[in-house]
């Protein structure tokens, strides 16, 4: 007994060494919701890759169940207007809309973080025209703008989507950076990182974005589904991803008209696209408090 | 005495405002010479910080050099271009700023910081970590290979300043200058961080430009000081000669504000009457004639300059404390009010 309480006493008090990015990842794993919204999405993105070598049924072969035949053992979400398994035809949905998402926030930043840090970094005219932009561009309906895009750049494809999506979604990135830039750059750290003799390529990313990863991640993270949302919506209007390739939102839109003797063709896609941006949105809260300083607990 | 490293001549640094034009540093001009510790010394808003952070051409937006030299080693700093005068800054001239809490980058590790410093001027990556480590061993960080890994926030504020100072000779500048370093900490970690200033620009042959509003730093680290009051020197000298005989009243003010451990019993601390003049319309004449007590009808409309008053010291002053002294009875002096010992007010000459 002694021999234990003493080996007790002597264990060494190991040091928190609590970076942000250790104490953000404490206490996002805390947050069940977001962390029930990061293992769904783990699961969607299995599926995804799944789906690339194997689903139960080709996703375009006709006619492998009856037309508008209900959820069975054999087809567990039913079959659509032509026959087509829904199930195959949802996961691969899955991987047009995590692309959709994820391409147009890779370009959004690729975009936003560079000239949001130059514009607040430098200001003046070069300020000046990117809030310009920034502005017509928040001034113009996103719809009319991706239409007209989606319309111009010819033959209908994945890529063209994106482009059009990110073309409608770069300002809020660009304006989020540029305002957390203004502020940084007026810190006594930037000013002592010039006065070291630091080039303003390494001031701007070396030291003024990583003190404003936090709220870039944030934005990032609620930028994917309202990506994914406004592809669902192309694709319903009929402008997304050409036939016979499977977008949650054309396939909506196919089970429309038919849903008052299949309802489960717009029910299938439906859950699924309310299931990823229910996750993406508890993710990006669960992120948002996890990396706001002023939340520690 | 060997040639001076930095030459700063007639420098002028002004600030554009909605009310008008601010004179920060109003034609400041001095030498600074190999190895010494030089202090500069005024009250918050003198233009002692404007005149440092103009050397390095790190004067915030709107502020602006609008004349004067700035030669280092014969070359004007004010003329380099962006890149020249970046390659300058902290390999040969460092600078450490006042409060070590907001100067480092809370999201990168302390040693990174450091070698940062280095990598900027070109040195690779893998000496940049040792020397890192050499130099927190160096200013006395214990446990340096620990605290290289600690952010800036696990650090007290006293070793935070040592971090900085470490980053600060980590290319071994010939000058270090040092905007009011210790104000931001406590009085035993100050005496500390003095020490250590003071030990490296022994050991490093470092210049140092001490920034403050603090009479005791200078005189616990400085050789030589430059007083400054709204925007312009008005005296500079040997440290010592200055705290035995100063000759501006200005500066006789200062002294009197602080005590003394040699003081005499009776002699009672003394602020200086009157607010720091506000530098978008500076007084007519001598800038401290509003708030002095010796001030002659000459001072309402003539500008001194700078003037040989002792054995490498001069003062911007018509009166001087030694005929202060002599003829206003300065050293007997109760009332201190402006005007009071010369007897000329304003309503008078009117």
């Amino acid at each position: 007994m002694a021999a234990t309480a003493a080996a007790v006493v002597v264990r060494p008090v190991t040091p928190v060494q609590a970076s942000l990015w250790s104490d953000a990842w404490r206490r996002l794993r805390r947050n069940r919701l977001a962390l029930a919204g990061a293992i769904y999405l783990l699961f969607l993105l299995g599926v995804a890759l799944i789906a690339f070598v194997w689903t139960p049924y080709p996703m375009a072969g006709v006619a492998v169940a009856a037309p508008y035949s209900g959820p069975s053992s054999a087809h567990i979400f039913g079959a659509d207007l032509l026959g087509r398994d829904v199930l195959s035809r949802v996961m691969v949905g899955a991987q047009i809309s995590l692309t959709v998402g994820i391409g147009t926030q890779l370009i959004v930043l690729a975009v936003g973080v560079p000239v949001g840090l130059i514009a607040g970094y430098f200001g003046g005219w070069l300020d000046s025209i990117v809030s310009f932009l920034v502005n017509v561009f928040y001034g113009v309906p996103d719809l009319l703008v991706a239409l007209l895009l989606v319309v111009l750049l010819g033959h209908p494809g994945l890529d063209k989507i994106i482009i059009a999506i990110s073309v409608t979604r770069w300002m809020d990135m660009t304006r989020l950076v540029r305002g957390q830039t203004l502020a940084l750059r007026e810190r006594e750290f930037i000013e002592a990182a010039r006065a070291s003799g630091a080039r303003p390529i390494k001031i701007l990313f070396g030291h003024v974005l990583p003190n404003a990863l936090g709220p870039v991640i944030v934005q990032a993270t609620f930028g994917v589904p309202a990506a994914i949302l406004f592809e669902a919506f192309l694709s319903f209007l009929g402008l997304g991803v050409p036939p016979p390739q499977p977008s949650w939102g054309s396939m909506a839109a196919d089970g429309l008209s038919a849903i008052r003797i299949a309802p489960h063709m717009v029910i299938a896609p439906s859950i699924a696209l309310s299931l990823t941006l229910m996750a993406f949105n508890f993710l990006g809260d669960g992120l948002r408090d996890a990396l706001d300083p002023r939340s520690r607990r | 005495m060997a040639a001076p490293i930095l030459q700063v001549r007639d420098l002028r640094t002004q600030f554009a405002t909605a009310g008008g034009i601010v004179k920060a540093v109003d034609g400041v001009s001095f030498d600074l010479y190999p190895g010494e510790s030089l202090g500069i010394v005024g009250e918050s808003g003198s233009g002692k910080s404007m005149t440092a952070l103009s050397i390095l051409r790190l004067v915030p937006d709107p502020g602006r050099i609008v004349h004067g030299q700035v030669l280092f080693h014969d070359q004007d700093l004010l003329q380099l271009t962006g890149e020249e005068i970046r390659e300058i800054r902290g390999r040969d001239i460092a600078m450490i700023f006042q409060d070590p809490q907001s100067s480092l980058n809370p999201v990168l590790r302390t040693g990174f910081q450091v070698d940062e410093a280095m990598l900027a001027h070109g040195r690779p990556r893998s000496q940049a970590r040792a020397r890192t480590l050499e130099l927190l061993k160096k200013v006395r960080i214990p446990a340096a290979e620990s605290r290289y890994k600690d952010f800036p926030h696990q650090l007290s504020g006293g070793m935070r300043q040592r971090a900085m100072i470490a980053m600060g000779l980590s290319n071994a500048p010939s000058i270090l200058i040092a905007d009011e370093p210790t104000t931001a900490l406590d009085v035993t970690v100050q005496a500390q961080i003095l020490e250590l200033l003071a030990d490296l620009n022994r050991e490093l042959g470092t210049a140092i430009v001490m920034i403050t509003h603090n009479m005791g730093v200078v005189a616990g680290l400085c050789t030589r000081v430059l007083v400054m009051y709204a925007g312009e020197i008005v005296e500079q000298g040997p440290v010592e000669q200055i705290f035995e005989n100063p000759q501006h009243p200005y500066t006789w003010s200062l002294l009197k504000s602080i005590p003394r451990v040699d003081a005499l019993r009776h002699e009672r601390l003394r602020s200086i009457e009157g607010l720091a003049p506000d530098l978008l319309q500076p007084p007519s004449g001598c800038r401290f004639h509003p708030r002095c007590p010796f001030r002659i009808e000459r001072c309402y409309t003539d500008e001194p300059h700078l003037q040989d008053v002792a054995p490498g010291q001069k003062a911007a002053c018509w009166v001087t404390m030694d005929r202060a002294r002599s003829e206003m009875g300065a050293d007997k002096l109760i009332d201190i009010r402006p005007g009071a010992a010369s007897g000329v007010h304003p309503g008078e000459l009117r």
